[in-house]
């Protein structure tokens, strides 16, 4: 690989991954999951020093996330929407150009719609979670798509809300 | 949702809206300060699960109220609350929420707690141990002795829970503050070592009396529910398919489906929903704010697909990220009565402890009762004479109140057992019990039912453990850190079980002594096809025979040249073998075990010493014991070895210390070559002792007896057994009866001990012979038509 398609397939890494921030931002699942492969897997996972253990929060393939993604409308869910902030740190190419491997921070907003009170606290942003995305990606013709990603949160207070991915 | 609570009779409506504001504000505030003070100082709080800390000195933090609070594991495996609070000038000594203090850390020493700011330093009990500058800074107007962290009272129970209460003299004992709400979930969750897989906060804005209201409201619906005092309440769903009583349905099954809820006043939720445990606890933050802690626990050590099964149910039904379906009809289908009746049982509780009962009710004025009955008990009724406190409530210590009432001592007796619940008979414990399938220990093997102890003003203080014994200011320190007064002492400890170094907390792998030990191997049995038993002594045997009886395959790996070397003949051995191996019982000799192999922190398997891997579902260890003389040898009562062996005794069950008496497998004569480990020798010794202290006459001794059940075949066996020699012989006697045979030991002509299968009427002779020093004749003895009894044969000597 030329150092010059290795660069390219970086940056495509990291367009794709600003690109999933906006389509989860924008609750346009079917265009994350376009950039997702058909392999894909997801899972939110927490280390929590209380335990002194590693947590599985939520796990799901396509399928799965899809047929959930199908239910949202029959289910109650704090509509509030988040906002994603996210920075790309490393991106690291296999050798052969066809995987590649991703760390990201991610820093994520809720702009509150129906708190406690939503005449009072509608409007209000505060911070809801913080934590990395590893990400993993096959990499085709020079395309990369997800093929795995593990939210890992630092929080520990997790109030009932949002189900939909991180 | 409901955040202010209006209570009768307190915050008054002061006109303007800002005053009223302001007065429901205080009135919160007054609320949540009361709550803490009234509620939370006085209630079992289930602080953390004991596999939080599973070394000695590993350590979790935690808070109570207003209160912090230090959980630690002592280097004796036992686990102690203490506050976090130091007494020297008051600070907050640990911050992280858990660690070990096994390491040294930069501000403090290994193995010590050290506070940050003076460098005081308290061992995991609590006891100062370093004072900085303690000499030089306070002369003699301060010693360390004086100073050591508060021990709070703290209690492991209920699934391996540790709960912690703030108040020294409870309005009641753990046991009694839970009653019967557990009764459906323990056997469940006592299965099997439990462990915590996930853990969350959440806050949410309300206060604990709405919460209690809102908690009605949502479990209203259930099929189940029953009401049991102190608050506490236990819901039950059926779900279609599931058969509780099956085992394939239940918890610890990952494909459990039960749905058991219980809560315990005022929020703390366990709830068995099908592969999972679910607790939450409550904790105020303010009048209208509450963090609830989420945890959920799995069976230790289990297969990773396992446990992927039950963090899938989990994360499906309780995880913060769970899809919460839309409230379809349930709402409707909800029995208003119900739902009226939990909520009158939770707020009739709040009431009492906020003493705003309508009917006056008060467990404040409960609590005050108690503790003056508490100081009036320690006076302990009219009785006149010495005082003695036994320490073991099994059957030695027992056997001995018994005698010493029959012989007519008129003193106060106390008797201390760390065990949960009444005293119960060890010898069932390997063989018929753990055929039951029932989950709790059965009433008919007490060894004395309740009323007993009553009519014989026996008081019984179980789950008290003996921490210390100071023989100068004859006391004993038991486990809340009072000190209780002796003029005689007993020690009835008894025997730990040995156990191998490799399997210790190794999942599905036990011992057994003690009625816990035989209900979780119980338990376990119940989901196992295999099992291997390490040592071919009686235990071993007693509990092959029962678990093969629930046709489980056993394999029993005994390393010496044959089973019961130490216990039985030869003959009866070779006997023995035989009844095992017919009835499908892999019986190995001669074979050590080289490894112990675990997976995911479960037995798997063993390697023998001949390279054989041999894998089985649980294994059980039977290869002795050693006496449980710690607290005799620390206190400088005289042991067989420095470091530990039985207790020294003379004729009278005497130790070194002459008000101190050791009874039963504790207790050796200094002049006894082999210690017997026996209910004979427990009762016996608990009779010498009884006569030497009310100086009535010494029971007549008996030659030792024993017995064992396996399968339908009884063994009784009187005298001992010979270590064999040129000079020891067995004679085998044939029976009368169906599969019944006897075994005659001689040593030269003497005869010295009998065996007997299946044959009482012979034991009887044997037993008469031995009693009053008869040697039958060994030539004639096997003949079935020589009588052992009416031949003469008075014993040469
Ligand atoms: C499974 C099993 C089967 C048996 N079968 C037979 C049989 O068939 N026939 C027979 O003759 N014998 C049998 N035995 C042996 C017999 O049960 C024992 O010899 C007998 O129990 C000894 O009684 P003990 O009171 O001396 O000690 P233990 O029974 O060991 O009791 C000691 C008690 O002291 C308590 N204790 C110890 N330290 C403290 C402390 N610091 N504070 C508070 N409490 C403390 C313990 O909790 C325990 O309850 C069997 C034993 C077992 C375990
Ligand atoms: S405050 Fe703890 S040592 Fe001074």
């Amino acid at each position: 690989m030329t150092n010059e398609s290795q660069a390219n397939i970086e940056k495509s890494i990291e367009k794709i991954i600003y690109q999933a921030a906006l389509a989860l931002d924008d609750h346009n699942w079917d265009g994350w999951f376009e950039l997702c492969d058909t392999d894909f897997s997801y899972s939110i996972m927490s280390f929590s020093p209380e335990i002194n253990k590693n947590m599985t929060y939520f796990s799901g393939n396509k399928k799965e996330l899809k047929g959930l993604m199908d239910m949202l409308p029959k289910h109650n869910t704090d509509h509030s929407p988040l906002h994603r902030h996210t920075s790309v740190y490393t991106v690291d190419v296999a050798d052969d150009g066809k995987t590649a491997d991703a760390v990201s921070s991610v820093t994520i907003y809720q702009n509150m719609l129906d708190g406690i009170n939503s005449h009072i606290d509608s409007g209000e942003s505060r911070l809801f979670v913080i934590g990395k995305y590893i990400d993993k990606f096959k990499i085709t013709d020079g395309t990369p798509k997800f093929i795995s990603r593990e939210t890992k949160i630092d929080n520990r207070r997790l109030d009932k809300g949002s189900h939909w991915p991180l | 949702m409901e955040t202010n609570i209006q209570t009768p009779g307190k915050g008054a409506y002061t006109g303007s809206s800002k005053n009223a504001l302001d007065a429901s504000e205080r009135l919160n505030k007054q609320i949540f300060i009361e709550e803490q003070k009234s509620i939370f100082k006085n209630i079992w709080v289930p602080v953390c699960h004991e596999s939080e800390l599973p070394e000695p000195y590993d350590f979790r933090t935690s808070s109570i109220g207003n209160d912090n609070v230090l959980i630690c594991r002592a280097p004796d495996g036992k686990i102690n609350a203490l506050l976090n609070v130091c007494p020297h000038r008051a600070m907050l000594i640990e911050r992280r929420p858990r660690g070990s203090f096994l390491e040294g850390q930069a501000s403090g020493n290994p193995k010590r707690i050290t506070c940050m700011f003076h460098a005081w330093q308290f061992d995991m009990r609590g006891n100062c141990v370093y004072v900085a500058r303690e000499k030089e800074g306070y002369q003699d107007r301060f010693c360390k002795d004086d100073a050591g962290l508060r021990r709070l009272r703290c209690s492991v129970n209920f699934g391996g829970f540790v709960w912690v209460n703030m108040n020294d003299q409870p309005v009641a004992t753990l046991e009694e503050w839970v009653g019967d709400a557990f009764l459906s979930l323990e056997g469940h969750i006592n299965s099997t070592p439990l462990e915590v897989v996930h853990y969350r906060k959440e806050f949410i804005d309300t206060g604990l009396k709405a919460r209690l209201l809102k908690m009605s409201d949502s479990v209203g619906a259930h099929s189940k529910q029953s009401l049991f005092n102190f608050g506490h309440f236990m819901t039950e769903d059926s779900k279609p398919g599931a058969d509780t009583n099956e085992k394939k349905n239940s918890f610890p099954t990952p494909n459990a489906m039960q749905s058991i809820r219980v809560n315990l006043f005022p929020g703390f939720s366990f709830h068995l929903d099908g592969p999972t445990l679910n607790v939450s606890t409550v904790t105020p933050v303010n009048g209208n704010r509450l963090m609830i802690e989420h945890k959920s626990l799995a069976p230790q050590g289990e297969r990773e697909t396992e446990r992927n099964t039950r963090s899938q149910f989990y994360n499906a039904n309780f995880g913060p990220f769970r899809a919460m379906e839309q409230h379809e009809t349930k709402a409707e289908k909800q029995n208003e009565e119900k739902k009226q009746a939990l909520a009158n049982h939770l707020l009739h509780e709040w009431s009492r402890w906020m003493d705003e009962h309508p009917d006056g009710e008060s467990r404040l004025s409960e609590l005050a009762t108690r503790r003056s009955k508490n100081a009036i008990l320690d006076k302990d009724e009219d009785l006149i004479g010495p005082k003695v406190v036994v320490i073991g409530a099994s059957h030695a210590g027992i056997a001995f109140a018994d005698r010493l009432r029959k012989n007519g001592f008129t003193g106060k007796i106390a008797v201390f057992d760390r065990q949960v619940g009444g005293p119960m008979e060890r010898p069932p414990l390997s063989k018929g019990f753990l055929l039951g399938g029932g989950e709790t220990v059965e009433s008919k093997s007490l060894l004395r039912q309740k009323k007993w102890y009553k009519t014989n003003k026996v008081r019984l203080n179980t789950q008290t453990s003996v921490q210390a014994i100071d023989t100068e200011r004859k006391t004993v320190t038991v486990n809340n850190g009072d000190m209780v007064n002796y003029d005689m002492l007993v020690i009835a400890c008894g025997a730990i079980p040995r156990e191998l170094p490799a399997t210790v907390g190794m999942g599905n792998s036990f011992t057994l002594r003690q009625p816990a030990d035989a209900n979780a191997i119980r338990q376990a049995a119940n989901n196992a096809d295999s099992v291997i038993i390490i040592g071919g002594g009686y235990i071993g045997l007693e509990v092959a025979a029962s678990l093969r009886k629930k046709g489980i395959a056993v394999t029993v790996i005994e390393a010496a040249s044959r089973i019961l070397a130490r216990v039985a003949s030869q003959p009866l051995a070779d006997h023995l073998v035989q009844l095992h191996r017919d009835n499908g019982v892999t019986v190995l000799t001669d074979i050590g075990v080289d490894k112990i192999n675990k997976e995911d922190g479960r037995f798997d398997s063993v390697i023998l010493s001949n390279g054989e891997k041999i894998k089985a579902d649980m294994l059980i260890t039977g290869i002795g014991v050693f006496p449980d003389s710690k607290l005799a040898s620390d206190a400088g009562i005289e042991t067989q070895r420095a470091d530990g062996g039985a207790i020294l005794v003379d004729d009278m069950m005497r130790t070194s210390d002459g008000d101190v008496y050791a009874i039963g497998d504790v207790a050796i004569r200094r002049d006894q070559a082999l210690a017997v480990e026996s209910v004979h020798n427990a009762q016996e010794t608990a009779s010498i002792a009884a006569a030497a202290i009310t100086k009535t006459d010494a029971p007549t001794i008996q030659t030792p007896w024993f017995w064992s059940d396996q399968y339908d075949t009884k063994l009784q066996s009187v005298g001992i057994v010979p270590v064999q020699d040129e000079e020891v012989y067995q004679v085998v006697r044939p029976s009368k009866r169906d599969h019944g045979i006897s075994f005659w030991s001689y040593k030269g002509s003497e005869l010295v001990a009998v065996e007997v299968v299946n044959d009482p009427a012979t034991y009887m002779e044997a037993r008469q012979c031995l009693d009053t020093n008869r040697s039958p004749d060994p030539n004639q003895i096997s003949s079935l038509s020589y009588s052992p009894i009416d031949s003469g044969g008075g014993r040469s000597q």
